[in-house]
This record gives structure tokens, sequence and C-alpha cells, in this order.
């Protein structure tokens, strides 16, 4: 529980107010807000950078206000956009200089940014300068560094910030892989976007103005706001529909008939995805062709727009 | 024109928040008298060390020496603190604030900003001399008389001095562009030739002959003579007249004379400056460096 | 974790320098500007004694003072300053999250910046000594071994004692290491002998360790050194021992006060103050 202060220039600021979290050994957990919501603050309390003016905060057990020492053996952080080591040094040479400050052996450290460099694509780019490398490579760079002194928890602060979608990919592979395979690994990720928090995420925060509105897996989260699901298809010209309307959990139903195109829209509104199935069935059996096909549920856009305009429910 | 001086207001702005804002005015004003200060202590202590070893028994307010040293010294901050202050901005931004480049490609004119930035480091520096000739004249007997001052030829000789200084930082800032960040020792390297090759704190003539050839190629050294003869006119002729040669070996040249070297030179100095500023430019951005760092 | 304490921040120390190494390699103009360019200042101070005709030996000084700035400059720009450089560039808050000790980076910067400070005061002392025609004797080569190491320990420690203000401050801190370059080189006597500013002037300016170091080194480098001495070698140097400890110490203790008050404020990764 943190209730932090944060004086700014003579004023007040409250970056976090009344924090409640528990993360779990081997979660991957994700943290949802908008821009100066808060959640840099509670990585850097979570990363022994900063104190909470009140509260406690534990990592893997161990107090970050007085363990700190214990904290930082067990953690990394990577931020999105950040410069980190020094552009004269060669890709290889700065992530062995990082390895260093946790105590790692050159020769398990050297292993090791060869693997991740391979995994990430960047083993061709291992003997340039850093202060060559595209700001995407660079972050590439920063997010090995994350890795490569095999931390128990890591802070990812939009680690896709800046990458091309293949990239993107490649990390977010990579992490979903860690937590799953790593012996309890965790990782706490804030992020902007949705799909990414959507897709990795066991749990999820939504955080704003330093509070948490949310804290929940990502379906359950989604159902807070809408839990109907939106069906729209389009077959080919069909004139009778009685039987699709009969179809049970079909809450509300649209059609159009486009004669010029020879095709029918549908759009279903239902409870649940259990009715999908009965209506391609009977589309199939009435000798309708399907052309095209488009589920719609409710997103964690739909539920960080509708919660951060809301506030607390 | 008038954009350019929209420029040079601006960089002129960013210049003094840069200089200034980063602690409260009490600390800044004793920040900006301390400084300077000290470094002319070091000179008093010296010359009162020699003094006292020597057992003359003479008093260091009674040497026209002592004016002549002190006089260089002061105006020398210009030379070392507006150097360095050209050379820093395009440093600084680069490295530091990392803006070099969004000032770099704006429509503006890139001269008008740097000595937009330099002009405050200019008026900054002129606050320290005046405190140094204040405290000369009033603690230490330092041979400055406002009634004997010869103001228009001391007026026109800063003006001319401070322009060429100006325009010689921009070329090391030019150069600036091309080195790592230990490129700071330029400007400090530049500044510590003027001070040992053009009689700042003693007479070119104390060097060895090859040096004084150096010497008398420097607008500088022009420049501290006339600073020297505007501002304290009688001290230097006793000077002249305490040894038995030409002691600052520019004797020979008349106050106009003089006027017409500092010039003719400042103007070569000029031209070469901006031709190295262009040059080193066109190779940086050819080497892509306008935006790289290299901190280490 | 499987290295102890030692290793761990040893090897912190081995990967702070290693940047600094490779930078000197990597970036040769720092040949002619630390090695060529102090040896100006050095030159201006000799050549004021020189036309003043002052006892030969005050040209001695100014080089042994011009070699010396070379560690203090180390101190101030490549150490103590250095950790508002990594807050500026974004590496602070990396450093500051290792589980090492704060002085193991500082004492990285300094090992990495060893190297050129050494090539820099020694280059600076033979060309000064053979420019300038300076006789150094070497009477006691024992003691002055000695008086070097333990001036370079407390000097270091003091660095890192200010470099800890950059864990709170910016640029105020940055401006303060500006401010005291000359009044160090004024109040420590590089350039003339410390004790013609007074008794108690001395006896203040003692509390920097390279006032003392300087001191003795001219005493034990100079024959006519002894005449210009503040204090005698010996005592001078067991002042340097207990300045040593007290200022390693300190070090320790403002490091980790001044990190607890720029976590407590917010400042410690705060750029551009």
């Amino acid at each position: 529980m943190f209730n932090p202060k944060k004086k700014k220039e003579g004023k007040s600021v409250t970056a976090l107010d009344s924090v409640d979290l528990r993360i779990e050994q081997g979660e991957l957990f994700g943290l949802l807000g908008p821009n100066g919501a808060g959640k840099t603050t509670l990585l850097k309390i979570l990363s022994t950078l900063l104190l909470p003016t009140s509260g406690k905060a534990y990592v893997a057990g161990f107090d970050v206000a007085k363990d700190f020492q214990e904290v930082r053996k067990r953690i990394n952080m990577v931020s999105g956009g950040e410069v980190s080591g020094y552009g004269l040094l060669t890709v290889r040479e700065n992530l062995w200089m990082f390895t260093q400050f946790y105590g790692i052996k050159s020769r398990v450290a050297n292993e090791r940014i060869d693997s991740l460099l391979e995994k990430f694509g960047m083993a061709d780019k291992k003997n340039e300068k850093v202060r060559t490398l595209s700001t995407g490579m660079r972050q590439k760079m920063n997010v090995i560094r994350g890795f490569v002194t095999d931390p128990d928890i890591l802070f990812l602060d939009e680690p896709t910030l800046g990458l091309d979608v293949n990239a993107s990919r490649i990390i977010r592979e990579y992490i979903v892989d860690w937590v799953k395979n790593g012996k309890n690994k965790t990782v706490l990720l804030t992020t902007h976007y949705m799909a990414e928090a959507d897709q990795l995420c066991g749990r999820i925060a939504i955080i704003d103005n330093g509070k948490i509105l949310v804290c929940d897996a990502p379906q359950k989260i989604k159902k807070l706001v809408k839990t109907s699901t939106t069906l729209s298809l389009d077959v080919s010209l069909m004139m009778d529909k009685s039987r699709i309307r009969a179809i049970r959990g079909v809450d509300k139903f649209t059609s159009f008939d486009d004669a010029e195109k020879d095709v029918t829209h549908l759009r279903f509104v239902l409870e649940g995805d259990a009715p999908v199935s009965d209506i391609l069935s009977e589309l199939t059996r009435s000798g309708s062709k399907i052309i095209s096909l488009q589920k719609t549920e409710p997103t964690l856009e739909d539920v960080f727009i509708k919660m951060v305009g809301k506030g607390f429910e | 024109m008038k954009s350019d001086l929209r420029t040079f207001k601006n960089a002129a702005w960013l210049g003094w928040q840069m200089e200034a804002n980063w602690t409260d005015p009490f600390l800044f004003a004793t920040y900006s008298i301390v400084k300077p200060l000290a470094g002319t202590l070091i000179l008093v202590f010296m010359y009162l060390v020699i003094i006292e070893t020597s057992g003359s028994g003479m008093e260091m307010a009674d040497s026209p020496y002592f004016t002549y040293m002190f006089i260089g010294n002061a105006f020398y901050m210009y030379a070392a603190e507006v150097l360095f202050g050209v050379t820093w901005v395009i440093h600084d931004d680069r490295e530091h604030y990392m803006t070099l480049k969004q000032v770099y490609i704006a429509p503006i004119n890139f001269y008008a900003y740097v000595l937009g930035r330099a002009a405050i480091k200019i008026a900054i520096t002129t606050v320290g001399v005046l405190i140094t000739l204040v405290f000369g004249v009033l603690a230490l007997g330092v041979g400055i008389d406002l009634g004997s001052v010869d103001w228009p030829f001391f007026i026109i000789s800063l003006i001319v001095g401070l322009a060429c200084i100006c325009i010689l930082g921009l070329a090391l800032g030019g150069i600036s562009f091309l080195t790592a960040k230990h490129g700071e020792g330029i400007n400090e390297g530049i500044a510590g030739v003027f001070y040992v090759l053009s009689g700042v704190v003693f007479p070119i003539t104390a060097l060895p002959t090859w040096a004084q050839s150096v010497s008398k190629v420097l607008p500088v050294t022009y420049w501290m003579e006339a600073l020297r003869r505007g501002l304290s006119p009688d001290a230097m002729d006793q000077l002249k007249a305490s040894y038995p040669y030409d002691v600052t070996g520019l004797g020979g040249f008349d106050n106009v004379f003089l006027m017409l070297v500092l010039v003719v030179s400042s103007v070569i100095f000029f031209v070469l400056s901006l031709g190295i500023f262009r040059y080193a430019d066109l190779i940086a951005r050819r080497k892509g460096k306008i935006d790289w760092t290299s901190a280490y | 974790m499987s290295d102890t304490w030692l290793m761990r921040n040893l090897r912190a120390v081995n990967g702070r320098a290693y940047p600094r190494i490779i930078g000197s390699k990597r970036e040769p103009s720092w040949l002619f500007f630390d090695i060529v360019l102090p040896l100006l200042t050095v030159a201006a101070y000799a050549y004021i004694y020189k036309f003043n005709n002052a006892q030969e030996q005050f040209i001695g000084y100014v080089v042994l003072g011009g070699a010396m700035t070379a560690f203090w400059l180390n101190i101030l720009w490549s150490m103590a300053s250095q950790l508002y450089w990594e807050k500026e560039i974004g590496n602070l808050q990396l450093y500051l999250m290792a589980p090492i000790s704060r002085m193991s980076i500082l004492a990285g910067m300094a090992v990495g910046g060893l190297f050129f400070t050494t090539l820099r005061a020694t280059s600076t002392l033979v060309i000064g000594i053979v420019v300038f025609s300076v006789a150094f004797t070497l009477s006691n080569p024992l003691m002055i071994l000695v008086i070097f190491v333990v001036t370079m320990i407390a000097l270091y420690g003091m660095g890192m004692m200010f470099a800890s203000l950059y864990l709170l401050f910016g640029r105020e801190a940055y401006h303060m290491s500006n401010l005291m370059m000359e009044p160090v080189y004024f109040a420590s006597g590089f350039y003339f002998p410390v004790k013609y500013l007074g008794f108690w002037a001395a006896a203040g300016a003692s509390a920097i360790p390279i006032t003392l170091g300087l001191d003795a080194l001219r005493q034990l480098f100079f024959a006519a050194g002894s005449g210009d001495a503040f204090l005698p070698v010996e005592t001078e140097a067991a002042i340097l021992c207990v300045l040593s400890v007290v200022f390693v110490f300190l070090a320790k203790y403002s490091l980790d006060y001044m990190e607890r008050l720029g976590k407590t404020s917010g400042r410690l990764t705060l750029r551009w103050q």
C-alpha cells in the first residue's frame, strides 16, 4: 500500500494514491494508464530509485526502502526510449559492462549476450558502436540489457516504444517465453498498447491519477464494460432469415440486402460466443455462402476509455 | 536582418537561462565574483612571493609590472570565457541537451544563434572583469586612474578584440563538431596559447625568439597591449622606462599603428575562422557528426 | 548472484573503468589536449617567475603544481561531476539499480581515468623539467611514494564525497565543480608555496589533501623546498593518512545520505535540473 506525495518546485503532487497491488511470482502483469498516471513513478519505487512518502512496497519479499540491496540483486528495469551505455562502445561491450555491475562472470555474460543477440536478430550488430545504431536497434539492445542479468523480476516500462512491428513481435514473444519457461520469473510491464497488454498479460491493472481503478484478468475487465459480442457477416443474398432470428442467444439481429452486389449484410448482438457456431451452421444449412465474418468483442480500449473517463465505479 | 536579430535575441535569452537559472541570484552572484577573483589571486600571491623572496622591499602597488600583469589577466577572462562559451554552445547542445540538430535544421542563421549565446557570456564576463579591476584598484593599488584613461582608444580596442575572440570561438566550435567529448580541451588549449604567447601576464620578450615571432602574428597580443595603453597609459610608460630595452616587444608601435595592426590581424583571423567553421561543418555533415554523442 | 560482495564490486570497478580505457584508445585526440595543452599554463606561470628573476626552485614548483593539476581535474571532472553527465545521459539510474556500492562506480571512473591522468601528469613533469631545466632531486623515493599514495587516497575520497552532491543536485553541483578549480589552485598552493598565505589560511587549506601533498612533495623534490615548507614532511604525511581515512568514510556516508535524500525528493534521476 502506498500513498506517496512528490513535491515539485514548491507544489505538492500526488503521484500515487493508495495503490494496493499484489503481483504473484511467475506472473506477467500489465499496468495500463494514460500519460502522467503514475506508472513510471510506481516502477521507480519498486526498482528502489524513489522512496514512497508513506506506505510500504515489497519486491521478492524485501522492503524497497530498507532492504534495497537485496531487492537490487533480484531485479532489472528497461524503459522505452532510454539511452543506456556509451556511444563509443560496441553493442557487446555495452551489454558486458552492465553485466559486471551484477557480478556475472565474463564468460557467462558473453554467452548470454551472444545468445540474446541471436534471438533478437542483432547478432550482426554486436561489434557495431552503439552510436551508429538506429533508435529501434538501441531499444532492442536496452531490452537485451534487461534480460542478460537474468533477474527474478523484470520491470519493463514501455519496452516496445519506437520499435517496428517485427521487432515488437520478437520481444513480446521472448517476454512470454521467458516468463513461461523460466523458473519463477516475474514481469511487470507498462504499456500504452492495449493489444500488447491484452495479448501478453495474465492480469492487468488500470491506473489513472495515481489510483488503481481495476485489477483483474483482461477478459474479466472487458466484461465490466460490455458482456455482449457483436458478429458481422456478409453472405450471399439471402431472402429468408426467419430461422436465423430464432436461434437461441441472438439478442439483436439486423440485416440489409444489397441486391446489386448480391450480398446480405447480417449483424448479430450475442450474449457470449455460444450462438456463433449455431448461426454458422444454419447459414451453411440454408446454402448461403459466407463472404466475410467479423467478431467484435469489447476491447481493453473500451474499458480504458470508459474507466479513465469515468473514474471509480 | 530582422530574423537574424530575432534569432540573436532568442539565443541570448537561451544563453542567459543556461548560465543563470540553475540557482538563486545570490549564489549566482557569488559564483560570478569568486571565480574571476580566485584566478587573479593566484597571480597576486605569486607576485607577492617574488617580492618577498627577492628582498627588494618593493611594494606591489609601486610596480608597473604588477599593473601590466593585472590588467592583462583581467581582460584575458574574455579570451578564456568567450572562447569557451562559443565552443561550449555547440558541444553542450550536441552532447548534453541533444538539441543541436533541431537548432541546426531550423530556418535560422546559425551564426546569429551561436553569437547570441556568446553575447551572454560576454555580458557575464564583463561583470567579472569589472569586479576584478575594481578589486585590483581599491584593494591592491593597481595603477588605473580613470582620469588618465584614453577612452576612445580603449573602447575601440575592446570592441575589435571581442569581435575577433567571438569569431575565433566559432572556428573552435566548428572543430568541436569533429571531436569527442574531450574537445572541451580545444578551447582551453587555444586560450592557453594566447595566455603564454600574447603577453597576457608577462611581456613577450620573456619568450624565446621563435615564440616571439608567433606572438607577433596573434591579434590577442596587440589587443592586450592596446587595452593596457588605453586603460593605464601612465603605468605602461613607467614600465617602458624601468627597462633598458623594449620590454613589451611592441614599444616601436605608436597607438595608431597598434590599432591598425590589431584590426588587420583581426580581419585575417576573422576570414580564417569563418573558413575553418565552414569546412568543419561540411565534414561534420558528411560524417554524420552533427548529432552524435561521444560520452564515455 | 553467485559472487561475493567484494567480487561483485571489483567487477563493477572493472566494468566502469572499461569504457574509459577503451574510449581513450578510440578517441585519441585526448593525447594532444591532455599532454600538450596543460603545459601552456605551466609555461605561463614559469615565465612569470623567470621574467621577475624569482628563485630557481619556484619554476620547479610550477612544474610540479602543473603536473598535479591533472589529478585534481580528474577528480573534479572525470569522477565527481561525471555523475551529473551519467544522470543526464540516463545511465545513472541503471547504476543505482545495480546491487553494487556507488563507490565502485566512482572508483571505476577514477581507475579508468588514471591512465591518462598519470600520463598527463608525467608528461607535464618531464617536458617541464626539460624545457625549463628544472632540477628535481630524488633523495627519498620511498617517502615520495608514500606521500603520493596517501594524497591520492585522500583526494579521491574527497572527490567521491563531492560526487554525492550530484545525486541530489544537477547544474548547481556542476557549477560548484567549476567554481572549485581556481580557488583550489590558489588555496592549495599549486603554483606558490602555501605558507605564504599565512599560517591560518594554509591550515584551513590543508583540509584539501592536495595542499599538504604538494607541500610535502616540494620538500622532497627540491633541495630548497624545506625553506618554503608549511609543515615538516613527516607531520604532513601523518595528517594525510588521517585525511585519507576521514574522506573515505565521509564519502561512503555522504553517498548514502545524498542517495537517500535524492530518492525521497524524487531528484535522484531527475534530468536537466
